[in-house]
């Protein structure tokens, strides 16, 4: 690059100006320089020996004499500022020069596979494990069941109307796909005398379908029997539980309902987790989410097992997987949980 | 079928103040769970007053008027058939937009030329009465644009609740007031009930007859003379509609209203239509057709319960009458039916003929056997009151099985260990007493209670407890953890095994996927599977919900090839997934099928996909086999052998990339492609590769111990050796053949490489050994290695008719 040339006769009139102009301009040219050559440029541009505040310097003898000593320190200041100002530069990229053959560290690394598991199989294991913790045995049992495990010995006799309650796959007369985890308390109890105190994770059906409903889904069963069991036990087991699914602030709501296999039975709401009770579309505005069905252990259960129903009583409860998922994860349609695609498996 | 109320029929019997809001959360907190709560004249929203400012005849339209009506905001030009209209009236204007009762919707239009927007309303028009003739008129008090809810004061909150199957007392206005009397502590007024009888014994006109006791425990019947059919008046039209019933005549209303107000459903029969006068009540028999007063012919089921006069049935009992003995316009007598059905009969028939009314739908749950007569009674009355007539003296009370009455001793101690409460002997019997169940105190700890008639759900102590437990709120009983013996359990196996299972899987790289344990018998074909095939033995459902839902799987593949379908028409090419399940197979020993967990997994697209560092590789066999023998290896089942499956052996498969996976003698499953002609069945163009594993034999296999091995202080050597064979000689031949030499200094012998082409002849390959040697006590010296190695080769080359390369 060529240096400018100065022209004397413009720099009588405006030498200050001159100098002003050229400093500006080194600066700015700095600013934008990238490597260390670049930097040498400019140095060379503006204070090498044909540079433009050299040539400045050179031209004080020529100023009138009573502005000469204020243009000379004018001159040497900006000489002096702008060598500190390569020098800085110079220096900034002698720190960050980039090693010979360093790597584009950006470029991506190689890529593990890494599969998900099922957000089903997620939430079952979260809550199994807040139930492991207070000492519930994880047990597991037939999908398609007996009538008298699904129905009889739960005290649903047949032609009562709680069948309608549920709606069921028959493989025989008297062999259903089992419509509830519930059947699980029968096969333990039959098998085990008090104290017990198990879960029962697994699939169930139902013949309906659409938004809200798929014909297979996951329940959870919990089932608690000892000496002085009560409802305020299931009260404070289900608290626990709740608290250590959603959070600690989540208030629980017990109300009165209907199962023919305990009594009392209650629903369970927690407050909504999606609009925390100010009322939302999740929780059709009541500010109240439906997510357990519950009560003590009926006597009449206790009879068909053989269990001394003066001495022992016990609570049991159940939960849909697929609603506690729904409401952690934040998806609003069942149906995803079956199309097993690959975008949606992924996001867990 | 959800139970309404309306807020001012409930206070016909119960004096609420609280507002509704309250109401409907403490009916949710007693067990009626109020599902929603709208007011009954939400529909008003778009009625305003108007004043009527001018009104001039209509130019096209004679008999019509077009009014100029200021509605507070804007003035509106109305046309109007009433004659009704002067200026300076209030009337009620529906705007564009309203929707009333009947059905009209309001818009912007024309009428005969004359812009017309809104609409002056009758009483009829607005439900709010019977009169159609003019335009209601409102007080003059009233203020233009203000809504005409607000001016008449007309607000009634409708609440819808969710009665539980127990609680068949709450399917009625009454029941649902009592509950509301209980919380609030207020009376509950019944209806006052006075008959005008006339002289007639009821008896010299009608008998009823119970043939079948057990199914009819109890008919009751009253006998009206001389009534006018015809609409009812407003208030009982009003009544009906607001808990969804449409008003029909005077006297089928009566029979809705009081079957809403005490519940229990009744049947009005056109007396005259009754063959000698007389009702009886038996089984249908078999082969019997009949005509129900919605028209349809019904096959009956031979133990249905028949309502037959002297010749032939007449009703359906408790689910629906008979069109010919149907209350008409010229009926003059009328037998009113009060009975009580056996729940079980009513709801097999029901359920058989798919048929579930108002009526069908109590009976099954249990009405008030003792309530029949004050049903009975109460619908008489209205209907003399509504339909005039005179009643015949007396009651029919055929009685044939009386209802035991339930006593149940109830412990207070036992209350409260169940509940978790300290609640008061006083306390308690207070609860039990607010909803009409008489208590009585035996001693400190015991009392007697005996339960209305209408409450058929308490039967047992504990039906009692949730009494008290309710009525004193379930908020109020004290949330504590249970002290218990600490019982120490062994997690299943099984259940440790598939978390580790998962993750290893997920660590190849798989993802879980969950499919319906149901599909259709065509995947059997679409498998290839065999006739003879075990697969083959599906357990069908009986009422499946599609036909590709109708047989329990006997495979989890054809839920991972669906869903390799189902992501390849989402461009989503490149899946790894797997599933672990239960398929299901018809035992043929006992009711229940074998379930047999499986994990299965597929594999297709890129093993690596294009990245700037490595081309795109397609999976192959090898990947899917590694993936099995990480799993064994990753649960320590061992030791794991491949070997190639005959032809048709693993018919999914396509035959020469097809292995079956054994453990010592166990087979656990196969890998390997799918066959061309599977992925041409399920639609799919792409190669995919899968395994399939009998996840119990695994779980059977674990080993859950491991022990530490001392690891050799000496280093070892490796000696390497290629060998040109035959094509077809499998690798693991070779080691297996130097597995059987017995020389305890050989490690491990690896493949580590396999070539075919030149310079290897045609028909032939390479394969490239190495041999680890390695001793625990010494520094093994070359020579010593070089001899073995030297004896081993010449071994090999001859077991294996192999020769060396040339060098």
């Amino acid at each position: 690059m060529r240096p400018p040339v100065l022209r004397v006769g413009a720099l009588r009139n405006s030498m200050k100006e001159i100098l002003e102009q050229a400093e500006q301009e080194a600066l700015q040219a700095l600013a934008s320089a990238k490597d260390q050559p670049a930097v040498e440029g400019l140095r060379t541009r503006f204070l090498g020996r044909k540079g433009l505040v050299t040539q400045c310097l050179r031209q004080i003898p020529s100023v009138p004499p009573e502005q000469r000593p204020a243009m000379g320190r004018l001159a040497n200041e900006v000489k002096q500022r702008l060598d500190q100002a390569f020098q800085a530069v110079l220096s900034h990229l002698e720190a960050h020069r980039r090693p010979a053959g360093a790597l584009d560290v950006t470029l991506a690394g190689r890529s593990f596979a890494r599969g998900r598991l099922h957000p089903i199989t997620q939430t079952t294991k979260r809550v199994c494990e807040i139930f492991l913790r207070l000492g519930f045995q994880t047990v597991e049992g037939p999908n398609v069941e007996l009538d008298y495990y699904n129905f009889e010995a739960l005290n649903i006799p047949k032609d009562h109307p709680a069948r309608d309650m549920q709606d069921t796959f028959y493989v025989s007369d008297d062999v259903v796909l089992r419509t509830h985890t519930s059947p699980m308390q029968i096969r333990v109890m039959e098998k085990q005398p008090p104290p017990v105190r198990i879960i029962a994770p697994g699939k169930v059906y139902r013949c309906d379908s659409d938004v809200t409903h798929t014909p297979m889904f996951h329940q959870l069963e919990g089932l608690m029997v000892g000496d002085n069991i009560s409802f305020g036990d299931l009260k404070g087991i289900l608290t626990v539980f709740v608290h250590q699914m959603f959070d600690p602030e989540t208030s629980l709501r017990f109300r009165p309902s209907f199962f023919p296999f305990t009594e009392p039975s209650a629903e369970v709401d927690i407050r909504c987790v999606m609009c925390r009770g100010r009322g939302c579309r999740v929780c059709s505005n009541t500010g109240w989410l439906e997510v357990l069905g519950a009560g003590m252990v009926h006597p009449a259960v206790f009879e068909m097992v053989h269990y001394d129903t003066d001495r022992y009583t016990g609570f049991a409860f159940g939960m849909g997987i697929e609603r506690i998922a729904m409401l952690k994860y934040g998806i609003d349609d069942i149906r995803k949980f079956y199309e097993n695609d690959i975008r949606f498996l992924e996001q867990f | 079928m959800p139970m309404k109320a309306s807020l001012s029929w409930l206070r016909e019997y119960v004096d609420i103040d609280a507002g509704a809001q309250i109401l409907a959360d403490a009916l949710t907190m007693v067990g009626l769970e109020v599902e929603t709560m709208v007011d009954r004249y939400a529909y008003l929203v778009d009625v305003v007053v108007g004043r009527i400012v001018d009104v001039t005849s209509h130019p096209e339209g004679p008999g019509l008027s077009v009014c100029k009506v200021d509605t507070g905001k804007e003035m509106r030009s109305i046309v109007c058939g009433a004659t009704n209209v002067r200026k300076g009236h209030f009337v009620p204007v529906a705007l564009p937009g309203a929707h009333l009762p009947t059905d009209q919707k309001i818009a912007v239009g024309r009428i005969r030329g004359e812009v017309s927007e809104g609409m002056l309303c009758s009483e009829a028009e607005l439900a709010l009465g019977t009169e159609g003739g003019g335009v209601l008129l409102l007080p003059e008090t009233a203020r233009p644009g203000d809504t005409l809810a607000t001016v008449l004061g007309l607000s009634d909150p409708v609440i819808e609740c969710g009665i539980t199957p127990n609680r068949s007392d709450c399917l009625s206005i009454i029941g649902i007031a009592r509950e509301v009397a209980a919380i609030f502590k207020k009376p509950l007024t019944y209806p006052d009930v006075r008959l005008p009888e006339g002289k007639e014994p009821i008896d010299t006109v009608a008998s009823v007859t119970v043939d079948a006791p057990d199914h009819c425990p109890r008919y009751v019947a009253r006998v009206l003379s001389d009534v006018r059919i015809g609409p009812s008046p407003f208030w009982m039209q009003d009544r009906l509609r607001s808990v969804g019933l449409r008003p029909i005549n005077n006297v089928v209303d009566v029979t809705n209203f009081v079957m809403m107000e005490v519940g229990q459903p009744l049947h009005a029969f056109d007396f005259d239509h009754l063959a000698e006068n007389r009702i009886v009540v038996r089984t249908a028999g078999t082969g019997q057709v009949f005509t129900t007063l919605d028209g349809a012919q019904r096959e009956l089921p031979a133990d249905a319960l028949m309502i037959c006069d002297g010749k032939r049935p007449v009703a359906l009992a408790g689910i629906m009458g008979g069109l010919d003995s149907e209350i008409e316009e010229g009926t003059k007598r009328v037998l009113i039916e009060s009975a009580y059905f056996n729940p079980i009969t009513i709801r097999r028939t029901a359920k058989r003929l798919g048929l579930s009314t108002e009526s069908s739908h109590r009976f099954e749950r249990g009405v008030d056997p003792a309530g029949t007569v004050r049903a009975a009674d109460r619908a008489a009355q209205l209907m003399v009151e509504l339909a005039g007539g005179s009643l015949a003296a007396g009651v029919i009370d055929a009685h044939p099985k009386p209802t035991p009455k339930q006593v149940i001793d109830l412990s207070v101690r036992r209350t409260n260990r169940l509940l978790g409460t300290s609640l008061g002997q006083a306390q308690i019997a207070s609860h039990l007493r607010s909803v009409e169940l008489s208590v009585e105190v035996l001693d400190e700890d015991r009392l007697t209670v005996t339960p209305p008639g209408f409450r058929v759900d308490l039967r047992r102590p504990e039906d009692l407890m949730e009494e008290v437990a309710r009525l004193n709120g379930y908020d109020q009983i004290p949330t504590t953890l249970p002290v218990s013996q600490v019982v120490a359990f062994k997690e299943e196996k099984g259940l440790e095994v598939r978390d580790r299972l998962r993750e290893i899987l997920v660590g190849c790289g798989f993802s879980e996927t969950i499919s319906y344990s149901f599909i259709g018998r065509n995947h059997c074909d679409m498998l290839l599977l065999a006739d003879d095939d075990v697969r083959r033995r599906m357990l069908p459902i009986l009422n499946p919900l599609t036909e590709d839902q109708d047989m329990m799987r006997t495979s989890l593949l054809p839920g991972l090839l669906t869903t390799m379908l189902k992501n390849s028409t989402q461009r989503n090419e490149n899946l790894r997934v797997f599933e672990i399940g239960k398929v299901f197979y018809e035992s043929g020993r006992g009711p229940l099928p074998d379930e047999v967990e499986m994990v299965s997994g597929l594999w297709t697209g890129a093993r690596r996909e294009r990245a700037w560092h490595s081309k795109e590789y397609e999976v192959d066999f090898y990947d899917i086999k590694g993936v099995v023998e990480t799993l064994c290896a990753g649960l320590g089942v061992s030791p794991v052998r491949f070997s190639a499956a005959e032809e048709r052996e693993i018919p999914h498969l396509r035959p020469g990339r097809a292995a079956d996976v054994f453990v010592g003698k166990s087979r656990l499953g196969s890998v390997g492609q799918v066959a061309p002609q599977v992925l041409e069945n399920y639609d799919l163009k792409r190669s995919a590769y899968c395994f399939d594993v009998n996840f119990d034999i695994l779980v059977g296999l674990m080993k859950t111990e491991k022990m530490a091995r001392p690891i050799p202080r000496f280093p070892s050597t490796t000696r390497d050796l290629a060998l040109i064979l035959e094509d077809a000689v499998e690798t693991q031949s070779i080691l297996d053949f130097f597995g059987r030499q017995d020389q305890p200094l050989i490690e491990k012998v690896e493949v580590f490489d396999v070539y075919t082409g030149a310079p290897v002849p045609t028909g032939k390959k390479s394969v490239a050994l190495r041999l680890t040697y390695q001793s625990f006590e010494r520094s093994l010296t070359d020579s010593e290695v070089n001899e073995i190695q030297a004896s081993l080769t010449d071994k090999t080359l001859k077991q294996f008719d192999a020769q060396l390369p040339v060098k």
